[in-house]
């Protein structure tokens, strides 16, 4: 979507933002970010009718009044702004450091362009300071970065009474490489590589919310067969970490069984996306002007291997919500409230999982949605049970669909040509419902047309605070299991 | 309960026989450099490369290659462009390596072995104080079983990928390797991921609780170069750079079988890598 920059006074954004975060709204906030460090940039979408605004406001003084006072959404995003671009929201209740950490010299701010202030001095320490639980008997246990397993690496500190879990606060940051620096550091046309760095398992929808933003900017039409075969790609890789994610849910209840089946059966989504575009991660599928071509015959047999995994899936999955002990594990434990992830703006399985019909499939365009977006998989429950009951719910969707979307598949060219440069002054927006949610890429170009700015909002971005408010009250021994209900992404919100 | 071990005797054995086969047709591999001579003036290949992994220098008036496979991340756009076949697709996944020196592959041989060399050691950064590798004098101290602890500092592509190792088609419990959950009874840490700024204490600190004689494998481009990310200000430029690394299993993710190669490799089990004919 090609975006206007809509100059805003920082006492209208004020209002826009109560107006449109009121209960009666249906609007919500995609990001806030900066462009240079003179000013912040506030995107607003309208899921229902798929628009979308930016409202870009001059910053003075370095500082402005913190909007996470009013809305909880901003929270994180006043945090990063700061992290990166060192403009201060003054009156943030909990104003510390998001992404960088100690290592950093105090007073670097990796994507601001101008100069800071002479008067200006990083007042914050570097040096983290959790929030500490006072009382008789509360206890501090630190886990992280390095985690037992093998997965990404991220600090949780658990305030706990007993065996109960008074508060968890969740320190991230520990990979953050510098993606959307480098992403305007590289030429545009290779810069989709760094894109699908982002964060393996959504490398296919980095890529796919990239070429849209670009394609937008360049007021680019792709061929309708490129369309259907992103789409086909975009619910592989969907059906291949929830089958992944499932089977997790599995391993932290005990049952080996349905963990280790399931592990295999993703082992088959992965070949449908080595079918589709010669890699298991579907790296290099998709780049702006269209995607890499795939045979007539290589479309039959994703058609055959999605029959035969909905065949194979079945049993594994009718065993695990058979399965009592599993249930009992599940239900009521890990609860969100509805209107807890409304104010937060939680996204993805998260949100649906609490009754949000927060599907972008049917919001946004992208693909051939939402023309031919599936019925959204929602659940009221918001625990761990609810979260387990969208994904498999997600599997039986993206499995149907994909057979849809081979049958129709129109035959002819996969890519257009694409012009060498992109438009000055530009600004181009790509929204992607990545398997755990929302997934935004917000490009905007200088003068003389190369990207000078490129921001990512990854959904777990927004939805890592959830897992700190759902394991509230819970016991400890709870935490393993939600945090895989949730399964979030380390290195998406670190970027 | 009961229905859970039926349907699983029922599907019967799913683990692979074969070990490290090579990739089916139409997967891309790693590219591989062949004797077919380069264009001469063609730059076809260092212009789509997304990480500058491929150099085209003259040596004798004929045009040469070289490709370094450590910071390749295997996307196959050098194989589709290439005019003359100079560059293939490899699709053997039996890839990893002891030294970084033998990732850099070039089409001119013994001529150009000097600045492979220097290319190696370009990226590192001058200040960093590398450990000294623990000498392990017999090449089959950990050649019945080793215990791995994993760090992730990337994107995490490659520890789902060494997590599909250890199921049940590529079950690398057979081969004796284990992921253990502390560096106390490890003998081998795998990174994977291009340990940026946030990691590098933390990665320090896991090395040095673990005992000697211990091995480091570097998992993928990332950890092996930095892969995307080489010399951003998260200094996120690769494994060897903080610490010894015994072994370097290339690709974006490397495939399943690659990291078996490459801790086999680590055990001095290679050998059980190669391949049966059908």
């Amino acid at each position: 979507m090609k975006l206007e920059r809509q100059q805003t006074p920082f006492h209208e954004l004020h209002d826009i933002l109560d107006h449109a975060l009121s209960k009666s709204s249906d609007k919500r906030v995609g990001l806030l970010t900066s462009i240079t460090g003179g000013e912040i940039a506030t995107l607003l979408l309208s899921p229902k009718d798929g628009t979308a605004e930016l409202m870009v406001t001059a910053v003075e003084n370095n500082k402005y009044s913190s909007f996470s006072t009013h809305h909880a959404q901003f929270h994180w995003f006043e945090r990063a702004l700061f992290d990166f671009f060192g403009i201060v929201p003054e009156g943030h209740p909990r104003f510390k450091h998001l992404l960088l950490h100690d290592q950093y010299a105090q007073d670097f701010f990796p994507l601001r362009k101008i100069d800071l202030p002479t008067d200006f001095r990083n007042a914050l320490p570097r040096r983290y300071e959790f929030l500490e639980v006072k009382g008789e008997g509360v206890y501090e246990l630190p886990v992280g970065p390095i985690h037992a397993g093998v997965i990404e690496p991220g600090h949780f500190r658990f305030s706990c009474f007993g065996e109960t879990i008074v508060n968890l606060e969740i320190r991230l940051g520990w990979v953050h490489r510098g993606v959307e620096k480098r992403l305007t550091e590289v030429p545009w046309q290779k810069a989709h590589f760094v894109a699908e760095a982002a964060a393996s398992d959504t490398a296919l929808a980095n890529a796919f919310a990239h070429a849209i933003a670009i394609e937008s900017i360049l007021d680019l039409e792709i061929t309708e067969r490129a369309q259907y075969l992103r789409t086909i790609a975009l619910e592989i890789e969907r059906l291949a970490v929830h089958i992944i994610d499932v089977g997790g849910i599995g391993t932290d209840i005990g049952l080996l069984g349905i963990s280790s089946a399931m592990g295999r059966l993703r082992g088959k989504a992965l070949a449908l996306a080595d079918l589709i575009s010669g890699s298991r991660f579907l790296r290099g599928f998709i780049f702006p002007g269209g995607v890499r071509p795939v045979s007539e015959r290589k479309l039959s047999e994703i058609k055959a291997g999605v029959i035969a995994l909905k065949k194979d899936l079945t049993p594994v999955i009718q065993m695990l919500s058979d399965n009592q002990m599993a249930t009992e594990r599940m239900k009521d434990i890990g609860k969100l409230s509805k209107s807890l992830a409304a104010e937060f703006g939680m996204v993805g399985i998260i949100g649906k999982a609490c009754g949000i019909d927060c599907d972008t499939r049917r919001q946004f365009q992208q693909g051939k949605y939402p023309e031919l977006a599936p019925e959204p998989s929602i659940e009221i429950g918001g625990d761990i049970l609810a979260r387990t009951a969208v994904r498999v719910g997600e599997i039986w969707s993206s499995l149907k669909t994909i057979e849809t979307l081979v049958d129709n598949c129109p035959h002819g060219e996969e890519k257009v040509t694409v012009p060498e440069m992109l438009p000055a002054n530009a600004t181009g927006l790509g929204i992607v419902e990545a398997t755990r949610g929302e997934l935004i890429h917000l490009i905007f170009t200088d003068e003389d047309g190369k990207i000078c700015r490129y921001a990512i909002k990854d959904p777990s971005f927004d939805n890592w605070t959830a897992i700190s408010i759902a394991i509230r009250d819970n016991l400890i021994a709870d935490f393993p299991l939600c945090n895989k209900s949730m399964a979030l992404s380390y290195s998406g919100n670190d970027l | 309960m009961l229905k859970l071990i039926t349907y699983l005797l029922q599907q019967g054995v799913a683990t692979a026989k074969n070990i490290c086969p090579d990739l089916a047709e139409g997967v891309i591999g790693l590219p591989m450099l062949t004797d077919a001579p380069c264009q001469s003036g063609c730059t076809a290949c260092v212009e789509v490369c997304p990480t500058d992994a491929i150099s085209v220098f003259n040596i004798d008036d004929a045009n040469h290659v070289r490709l370094d496979l450590g910071a390749c991340i295997g996307c196959g756009y050098c194989v589709d462009v290439c005019p003359t076949g100079t560059i293939k697709n490899n699709p053997t996944t039996r890839v990893a390596v002891r030294t970084r020196e033998e990732l850099i592959l070039t089409t001119a041989g013994a001529a150009a072995e000097a600045a492979n060399k220097e290319l190696v050691t370009q990226g590192r950064t001058a200040a960093a104080k590398i450990p000294t590798a623990d000498s392990l004098s017999k090449a089959s101290w950990f050649g019945r079983s080793v215990a791995a602890r994993v760090v992730s500092t990337g994107c995490s592509a490659c520890d789902m990928e060494l997590g599909a190792a250890g199921n049940p088609i590529f079950d690398m419990e057979r081969f004796g390797v284990h992921i253990v959950a502390s560096p106390r009874f490890a003998d081998a840490l795998i990174v994977t991921g291009p340990v940026s700024k946030g990691m590098q204490e933390a990665l320090v600190s896991c090395y040095g609780a673990m005992s000697s004689p211990r091995v480091v494998i570097a998992l993928g481009t990332c950890a092996i170069s930095g892969g995307v990310h080489k010399g951003g200000y998260a200094e996120a430029n690769g494994v060897d750079n903080i610490l010894p690394v015994n072994v370097y299993i290339p690709g974006c993710p490397p495939h399943p079988w690659s990291i078996i190669h490459g801790i086999l490799l680590a055990m001095g089990k290679e050998h059980l890598a190669l391949a049966k004919k059908k």
